[in-house]
């Protein structure tokens, strides 16, 4: 009996432990880190440093970074924030059994989580996660180029819906995640308009060459049309007021996590581009106005809502939301002293902010809740004196006190705010507003500390207060109570490095040099690249008795009266109730709104097949007639002077088998009809002439036809049940139905109609043909020009065709390996789904002749030779990777025909479709990139025998196409092997 | 030339809406294909010149057009894509409902 009570902690001995991953995973960011570090002596003499590869060179765009005073401030910051969240991790997750638990309760006995048999951790996923998104984020803040940034910027916002939605299992997380994907992601939309509008005007998307550009970018008409469209991307990134409601939701994610992003990193993003883009677009009245109302709203917002909070990680997120609001209103401004104030911000920001959320995570870890009511009898200051140290020096900072870093912040904005030469309205909302904010900050600072660690909770709470409490503040556990306990000091490491940091800013420049240390340059550097101009940086703490220090010790004061006065307006039990209006309704409401119009639109849709065409046709007429501009004034040429009387038999051919198809009452019958049409068809595109094509058509129309075979196999047949019941499955025979012949004939007269004006009237010379025919051997080396036009010039193009083709592929085994489930599951229950031995192709029968078993044996060898050859010396003559392939796949589909699917399986071991699929693809993409890597650019033709000097037989070339044609060829092979496999699965 | 084949992609489009509006779900199918027929019929047709000989580098005399054809190359292969997928779609119904009819199939959805 004792050997199986703890299961998981038998198995939990042979994985790495967290603690180890963690410390292990956080090397990377460490080691990033010191090359940062290392990279700031050649930064300091003011030139950025770039490295950058061709990407796609016909749009100008490059793939490449860009290091200077600014990027080097927030790669710094990824890093080593990132450095020491994944150490902290490590330690969080040290007893959780990851997000799988929570379903630990419901599931069936027997059924074992997925991670169980994995040598990880559970929470690897976590450091995935993590680790993918510091990536996005250091792409982002490096990139040289805004198209680069766009993708990396989306990079972030698709991680940190991973890491929000981590715990999946809980709703609040799952809401919380989509609806940050659904604000960001809709920012993302208007940001990459906006970037393409700057890259057109600029005349490149070249990050160097924008920022040089402000001046044309300014002046342009379009301008407020693109400032309106990157700042609402990066609004909603920055969680600015009115899209602010989705950062508290995100707190639903793992505390290291919100740490991370949402106070150190992502949501500085928005900070980042509109601080990075200042010098093309900044310093006009709109940018003054939008960003400076934006930010004052939104440090009002956060620091009044933060005040109601009892949730210590919504608490966070409010003041982060204001100080967002701060960073952002200083972005507006036309000031040095503004920018100064920005990088100090942002900094100081970062160090206590991912601090105090690191020790919020302690908290919680060691109390098992969140709930400022809940600490009210913990007497956490004992329980946790050292997370009480770590965590008072933050919050000194995060309140503004000297002699911390975050008071040199409130000084640098509150001078900032209060230059001269503003307009008469900010000159005076500014100081108010920041000092208002100010006292705010300190007041919720306080609230964090006292609140949480001394147990003055107002009002003190009953058993049955904190049940309801359960339901707004999510748990990870128990509510530990007095059982409450210091944290390891591995996870108190990062808080308090952090913390020290805020302190040590603070005090070396302004004993040793406020204006020449190393430290007070660099903040220089980031603040001049970020202004476009030189900026003077003084970090002195104490500067003489001015109107920022006044204004400082106003907020102190207030803050200080508004925090005594506390229990006169804290409500702890009413802020759990939802106030009336929220922004958030309008998220609501928007999405309710989506909701509707998608069911109108699908009521709009009966599900019927003929209604739906009568539709389309009678759009594509009105269409046609509207805009077609049919020739209908000069007369079409009724000339035969093309005609030749093989192709009048072979269009004759194709039509009149279609035509049999129709008519022809057995399927099986109408299916060898089709494929003599399709065979028609080859012999037409023949007749063009073009080999390549004609040989594709015939094997696809031989695969057609089998794939259509096997299909009919497993159709349900008509036939007779023993004991005399006859079963109908098929729809009576129809030779014809007027209402169709109707729609068909209307729309067959239609298409004949623009066939025959198209055709009369098109142009007898091509302007691209011409082009190919010339460029085709010289450029890409390939004599056959529409194997080089689909391999080299239309190179992309193939490779998502490629995949595509692999999808579908796997998109027919999903689909059958489901049905097949479902069918157990019918079957089971004793239903219906009785399908009668298939016996009716002949194929299938029991005596096949020995001559058929024979040629089976010797069919896959010979067409895996011809496929290789025609992989081989497809370049200058017929045929194709795809050729190959299908030539391949169809001696597959063969032996599955004569020895059955069991025989099949066993004889060709090596048939292994998800991994040619794979192998397709990824060698496509090897083969598109390697010429990049060797200094041409991406998808350009390369031969790699030329360059390596391989001695290759004539007319043979290991290029970049043959890569292709080997990819293609794996790919279909996989694809279809895929679908004979699954076609013949025996569904009962 | 153009009259007739332009006469033929009529009829074959014509067909293959006949095909597609059938209750029977496997010449639904056989309709799919006959339509992709006639579009690259159309495709093949609309080439520039009237070629002689295929569209290779070294040979000589008047190619027939390389791009469309290479646009056919494409269009074939996705248009076999597309239907493996149906026909796995079309097992997954009848074997659920166990009928060819698609009629029968959307009265029993109801």
């Amino acid at each position: 009996m004792k050997h199986d009570t703890h299961p998981q902690a038998a198995h939990a001995a042979s994985k790495i432990p967290s603690i180890a991953l963690g410390w292990l995973l956080a090397l990377l960011p460490a080691a990033a880190f010191a090359f940062f570090a290392a990279q700031l002596p050649a930064l300091s003499k003011g030139d950025a440093l770039t490295w950058s590869l061709n990407w796609l060179p016909s749009l100008d765009v490059r793939f490449g970074f860009y290091l200077d005073g600014l990027s080097a401030l927030f790669a710094l910051l990824v890093t080593g924030i990132g450095a020491g969240i994944l150490v902290y991790a490590g330690y969080y997750f040290r007893h959780e059994p990851g997000a799988e638990s929570h379903e630990s309760s419901s599931a069936a006995p027997g059924s074992k989580p997925m991670a169980q048999s994995s040598w990880f951790p559970v929470e690897s996923r976590f450091f995935l996660f993590l680790i993918l998104f510091m990536v996005a984020m250091l792409g982002l803040v490096l990139a040289a180029d805004i198209i680069t940034l766009f993708v990396f910027w989306e990079g972030t916002s698709i991680t940190s819906f991973l890491l929000v939605a981590y715990k999946y299992k809980l709703e609040s997380a799952r809401r919380g995640a989509f609806k940050a994907l659904f604000v960001t992601g809709g920012g993302g939309i208007a940001l990459m308009a906006g970037l393409l509008f700057v890259a057109h005007i600029a005349g490149s998307s070249d990050l160097a060459k924008i920022l040089i550009s402000g001046d044309a970018l300014r002046a342009s008409p379009l301008y407020p049309v693109m400032l309106s469209l990157i700042a609402l991307g990066a609004f909603t990134k920055s969680a600015q007021f009115p899209a602010h409601f989705w950062l508290p939701n995100a707190m639903s994610a793992p505390t290291p996590a919100s740490a991370f992003l949402h106070s150190a990193t992502m949501v500085k993003a928005g900070i980042y581009l509109m601080a990075r883009l200042y010098p093309a677009l900044g310093g006009t009245e709109l940018w003054f106005w939008l960003l400076s109302s934006a930010g004052l709203l939104t440090m009002l917002t956060g620091a009044i809502i933060g005040l109601r909070q009892n949730d210590l990680k919504g608490l966070l997120a409010y003041s982060t939301i204001s100080q967002l609001g701060a960073l952002m209103l200083l972005i507006g401004q036309n000031t040095p002293e503004a920018f100064k104030a920005l990088i100090v911000g942002v900094l100081a920001h970062a160090l206590y902010k991912a601090a105090l959320f690191l020790i919020a995570g302690i908290v919680d870890h060691g109390t098992g809740t969140r709930d400022l009511r809940a600490f009210a009898k913990m007497n956490l200051h004992k329980a946790m004196p050292l997370t009480l140290v770590v965590g008072s020096i933050a919050a000194l900072s995060m309140a503004g006190l000297p002699p911390l870093f975050g008071f040199l912040a409130k000084e640098t904005l509150l001078a900032a705010a209060t230059t001269e030469g503003l307009p008469l309205i900010a000159s005076i909302a500014f100081p108010v507003i920041a000092v208002i904010v100010g006292s705010l900050m300190l007041v919720q600072a306080a609230i964090l500390i006292i609140d949480t660690f001394f147990g003055q909770g107002v009002p003190r709470v009953s058993s049955t207060q904190l049940g309801i409490v359960a339901q707004q503040v999510p748990r990870t556990s128990e509510v530990r109570g007095t059982l409450s306990h210091e944290a390891p000091l591995g996870m108190l490491l990062a808080p308090a490095i952090l913390a020290v940091l805020s302190l040590l800013f603070a005090l070396l420049p302004s004993f040793t040099s406020p204006t020449d240390s190393p430290f007070a340059k660099f903040i220089a550097l980031a603040a001049a690249d970020a202004y476009g101009n030189k900026v003077k940086v003084n970090l002195a703490l104490f500067t003489g008795f001015n109107v920022p220090l006044a204004l400082s010790g106003v907020a102190i004061g207030v803050g200080a009266i508004i925090f005594g006065l506390r229990s006169r307006w804290v409500n702890r039990e009413a802020y759990a109730i939802e106030p009336k209006f929220n922004v958030r309704h309008v998220y609501t409401a928007t999405l309710a709104g989506l909701d509707r119009l998608a069911f109108v639109a699908t009521r709009l849709q009966g599900g019927s097949l003929r209604t739906y065409l009568a539709i389309m046709l009678v759009t594509i007429g009105a269409l046609v007639a509207v805009f077609g501009r049919l020739p209908v004034g000069s007369a079409p040429r009724f000339s035969f002077d093309e005609l030749s009387l093989l192709r009048a038999f072979s269009l004759l051919l194709v039509v009149a088998s279609s035509a049999a198809s129709v008519v022809l009452k057995r399927d099986l019958l109408a299916i060898l009809a089709l494929g003599a049409s399709g065979l028609a068809m080859a012999l037409l595109i023949a007749l063009e002439p073009s080999p390549d094509v004609a040989l594709v058509q015939i094997v696809v129309d031989i695969l057609t036809t089998m794939l259509l075979l096997f299909a009919l196999m497993k159709l349900p047949k008509d036939g007779g049940l023993p004991g005399g019941i006859k079963v109908k499955h098929s729809p009576p025979h129809r030779r014809f139905n007027s209402r169709d012949a109707l729609l068909a004939l209307g729309s067959g007269l239609v298409m004949a109609a623009i066939c025959f004006f198209a055709l009369t009237s098109r142009p007898r010379q091509s302007l691209v043909t011409p082009y190919y025919e010339q460029n085709s051997k010289p450029l890409t080396g390939s004599g056959d020009i529409v194997g080089a036009i689909v391999v080299d010039f239309r190179g992309f193009d193939t490779m998502i065709e490629i995949s595509v083709f692999g999808m579908a592929g796997l998109a027919v085994f999903t689909l059958l390996q489901f049905a097949a489930k479902k069918h157990e599951v019918e079957k089971e229950r004793g239903g219906e789904g009785e399908t009668i031995s298939p016996s009716i192709l002949g194929i299938t029968g029991p005596t096949l002749s020995p001559f058929i078993r024979a040629l089976a044996r010797i069919v896959l060898p010979l067409a895996l030779v011809i496929g290789i050859t025609h992989m081989i010396y497809g370049h200058d003559q017929p045929g194709d990777g795809f050729t190959a392939g299908v030539i391949i796949s169809l001696a597959i589909g063969f032996t599955y025909l004569v020895y059955g699917r069991e025989e099949a399986i066993q004889r060709l071991p090596w048939v292994n479709p998800p991994a040619f699929i794979g192998a397709g693809i990824l060698t496509v993409m090897a083969g598109s990139i390697a010429p990049a890597l060797l200094g041409s650019t991406f998808f350009a033709p390369f031969d790699f025998g030329d360059a390596l000097k391989l001695p290759l037989p004539d007319g043979f070339y290991i290029s970049t196409s043959f890569m292709f044609e080997i990819a293609i060829c794996l790919a279909v092979m996989g694809s279809t092997s895929f679908m004979v496999e699954t076609l013949t699965k025996k569904s009962d | 030339m153009e009259i007739l084949t332009s006469l033929a992609i009529g009829l074959l489009f014509g067909i293959g809406i006949y095909q597609l509006l059938q209750r029977n779900v496997i010449r639904s199918a056989l309709g799919m294909v006959i339509v992709s027929n006639a579009v690259n019929l159309f495709l093949l047709s609309i080439g520039a010149y009237n070629g002689v000989v295929a569209s290779y580098a070294k040979v000589t005399g008047q190619r027939s057009d390389a791009l469309p054809q290479a646009l056919i190359l494409t269009a074939i292969v996705i248009s076999m894509g597309t239907f493996s997928v149906a026909l796995a779609l079309l097992r997954v119904l009848t074997a659920r409902y166990s009928t060819n009819d698609s009629e029968r199939i959307s009265e029993l959805k109801h």
